[in-house]
């Protein structure tokens, strides 16, 4: 079956540099979805039920933590990986993410290696 | 250009896929895509194309538009779209790149802040530019101002730098580069003459580090390879070579600022040292404070103490004939030797006067008169030495006293001293004179004797009393016989009850008695000069009678 990565993040450029970094996982048919808040977030994870999302925290209407919490808490989808993405300096949201349940939580800006390799880890890939 | 897949574009669902379809539809006959290698991605295939038009990117056929003479609409629009497609790729790998050189960057910064040792940082930084910018060699120069040196904190891979001659040639790396500017450059002779790198080495890619405008040092990186390296390249080096500048400038400025502060420490200790040596620590200690800083003007104490006065006899007869270099030895190693036997007593020197030596012991009497004892013994060998030197032998003179003493700061704002002030100073001064008078090395006085501890080793003749000059009460004078050679003391021991028994006649003015005595004692012991003193003062009266109101106390008539 084909494997989904939801992106979620509000800025394109972040959007469009992590489809970037996992652009050689298209050639194993992986496909890449994305959105750009919380709520259409949480539409397309109930919709397509993707793998692996890499979810902002800091983004209107809803932020990555409340997504968080109601996928892994509420919804209990727990096949669904997600990865955090927070801006330097907010290590206090490491714990909160922990208490949200998030399985990574990563720092921007990112290590584009890191994001591949944890990519192809949960995708087992390679 | 980057690779796109055909089917990437089409083959998926999606807008462009969408309005293809629909564009198809339109055609009269059908139109079908394939990819490079036939395979189906988009519409109806019928049995045979009429046409086929292939979709292009960057002279190369990645597939196939297939159906009658209008599938080249499709084509060529195919070929734009994958066109656009493979730009939007292109500018999205620049970005990501910048992205990841970002990261690296922010990760530099945030090791450069876990350290403030200049080396160090030297050496994080190599190792950051070639993990980023695969060399085969590195190394990181460093101008230091002080030595006027090279030095090279840093250093990577492959021998390919020859350490000793960079360091020797600090003139060639300027000419090369060392001036501020970052290049990459390849025509090495120069420096493979001067057998700074090695031969094998293709190219080198240098930033210069440099804070505001003045230029440390540099990051120089080798490779063997062609084309090693590039523009992106030269831009990270510089931007890595910036951050460290101004990190191994601060980590330099610390170190120097906690060099100063221990040199100044050391200093303020050495200074300390030394004023304890003119400023006694005890005089210091015993106004409550600790060091000569926190003393004041006026700061003062009251307390008992024995002072101890000492000095060399005829001394004026002798500096006569001693020039006043030799003067100046010659009390100076009298100082050396009486000075530790003073402090291994508890006791502290307050002054040297000429000859003279003052001294305090706050504690205990005993200090004082052992430390008079140890005095007596060390002139003794200092008169074993002389004579062997052919000089003639010293005498010294000591007097102590005990009372009450309070030592304070005295003077002025701009001139300060420790000075003791009190009765007790001048009476130990005139005790210490009368040993000339009484021809006894070590006396004392009764108020010493009192406060002296019971139990003790030591064995005193009274000398009866005194009235000093300008003074009404009488004053005990003591002789402690401890201080002389041993068979002085032998002999004096022998005749102590004696001569106090002698002095006790003397005193009620029964003087046949004293002379008898007195006449015994010397015959036992002819050096016994204080014995002769008092047996010639008992003739006297004998001759004469005694004054009107005679109480037995010797007057003093001079100081």
């Amino acid at each position: 079956m084909e494997q989904k990565i939801l992106i979620v993040d509000d800025e394109a450029h972040i959007r469009m540099l992590i489809e970037q970094t996992l652009e050689e996982l298209e050639d194993e048919g992986v496909e890449f979805l994305t959105a750009e808040n919380g709520e259409i977030a949480l539409e397309i994870i109930q919709k397509e039920n993707p793998k692996l999302v890499f979810l902002d925290v800091m983004m209107p209407k809803m932020n990555g933590m409340e997504v968080c919490r109601r996928v892994k808490k509420e919804l209990e989808l727990k096949d669904v990986f997600i990865v955090l993405l927070t801006a330097k300096g907010q290590e206090l949201d490491r714990q909160r993410g922990q208490e949200v349940g998030a399985d990574v939580y990563m720092t921007k800006p990112f290590d584009p290696e890191i994001i591949l390799s944890k990519a192809k880890e949960v995708l087992g890939i390679e | 250009m980057a690779r796109v897949s055909l089917k990437n574009i089409v083959g998926k669902k999606n807008e462009i896929n969408s309005a293809v379809l629909a564009l198809m539809d339109q055609l009269k006959e059908a139109t079908w895509i394939e990819d490079e290698n036939g395979k189906l991605l988009l519409g109806n295939p019928t049995e045979t194309p009429g046409s086929l038009f292939p979709v292009n990117l960057d002279n190369e056929i990645i597939g196939w538009v297939k159906g009658d003479e209008n599938s080249l609409t499709i084509a060529n629009l195919l070929t734009y779209l994958v066109q656009k497609e493979a730009e939007k790729k292109k500018l999205g790998t620049e970005v990501l790149n910048l992205y990841q050189e970002l990261n690296v960057i922010y990760n530099f910064s945030e090791q450069l802040t876990q350290t403030i040792d200049p080396d160090v940082i030297a050496q994080l930084t190599l190792e950051q530019a070639i993990h980023s910018i695969p060399s085969d060699s590195g190394v990181i120069v460093l101008w230091n101002e002080e030595k006027k040196q090279l030095g090279v904190p840093a250093r990577s891979g492959e021998l390919l730098f020859n350490e000793e001659h960079l360091r020797n040639n600090p003139g060639v790396l300027i000419k090369i580069g060392l001036s501020g500017q970052s290049e990459i450059i390849t025509d090495l002779s120069l420096l493979k003459e001067k057998g700074i790198i090695e031969n094998d080495v293709h190219s080198l890619i240098y930033a210069a580090m440099k804070v505001k405008h003045r230029i440390m040092g540099a990051i120089i990186l080798a490779g063997k390879n062609v084309e090693q390296y590039s523009a992106a390249h030269l831009k990270l080096l510089v931007t890595l070579a910036l951050q460290s500048s101004t990190a191994i400038e601060s980590a330099m400025l610390y170190e120097k600022n906690i060099r100063e502060a221990r040199e100044r420490e050391e200093a303020m200790l050495r200074i300390h040292e030394v004023t304890k040596k003119f400023v006694p620590h005890e005089f210091i200690r015993s106004l409550g404070k600790e060091t000569l800083t926190d003393v004041k003007l006026g700061d003062q104490v009251e307390k008992i103490v024995t002072v101890l006065f000492t000095d060399i006899r005829d001394f004026t007869t002798l500096s006569e004939k001693m020039t006043p270099e030799e003067n100046f030895h010659f009390v100076s190693s009298f100082n050396a030797r009486l000075g530790p036997v003073i402090r291994s007593n508890n006791g502290f020197i307050n002054q040297y006067l000429g000859d003279s030596i003052m001294a305090i012991f706050p504690e205990n009497p005993e200090d004082a008169l052992r430390a008079a004892v140890g005095m007596q013994k060390a002139v003794y060998e200092l008169n074993k030495e002389r004579k062997e030197a052919g000089l003639s032998s010293i005498r010294a003179g000591i007097g102590m006293h005990t009372g009450s003493l309070i030592m304070g700061i005295t003077g002025d704002e701009f001139r300060m001293d420790a000075a003791t002030i009190s009765d007790t100073v001048n009476t130990a001064a005139r005790i210490e004179s009368l040993t000339k008078y009484y021809k006894s090395p070590l006396l004392l006085s009764d108020h010493t004797l009192q406060y002296l501890n019971g139990q003790n080793n030591f064995h005193f003749r009274h000398l009866g009393s005194v009235k000093l000059k300008g003074k009404n009460n009488l004053l005990s004078i003591i002789e402690c016989i401890n201080g002389f050679d041993e068979l002085q003391f032998e002999r004096k021991l022998q005749t102590l009850s004696q001569f106090n028994e002698a002095m006790s006649s003397y005193h009620d003015q029964q003087f046949e008695n004293a002379l008898q005595i007195f006449q015994t004692i010397l015959t036992n012991d002819p050096d016994d000069l204080t014995a002769h003193y008092f047996l010639n003062n008992t003739k006297k009266y004998l001759r004469e009678g005694v004054p009107k109101n005679w109480t037995g106390a010797e007057e003093m008539v001079s100081k």
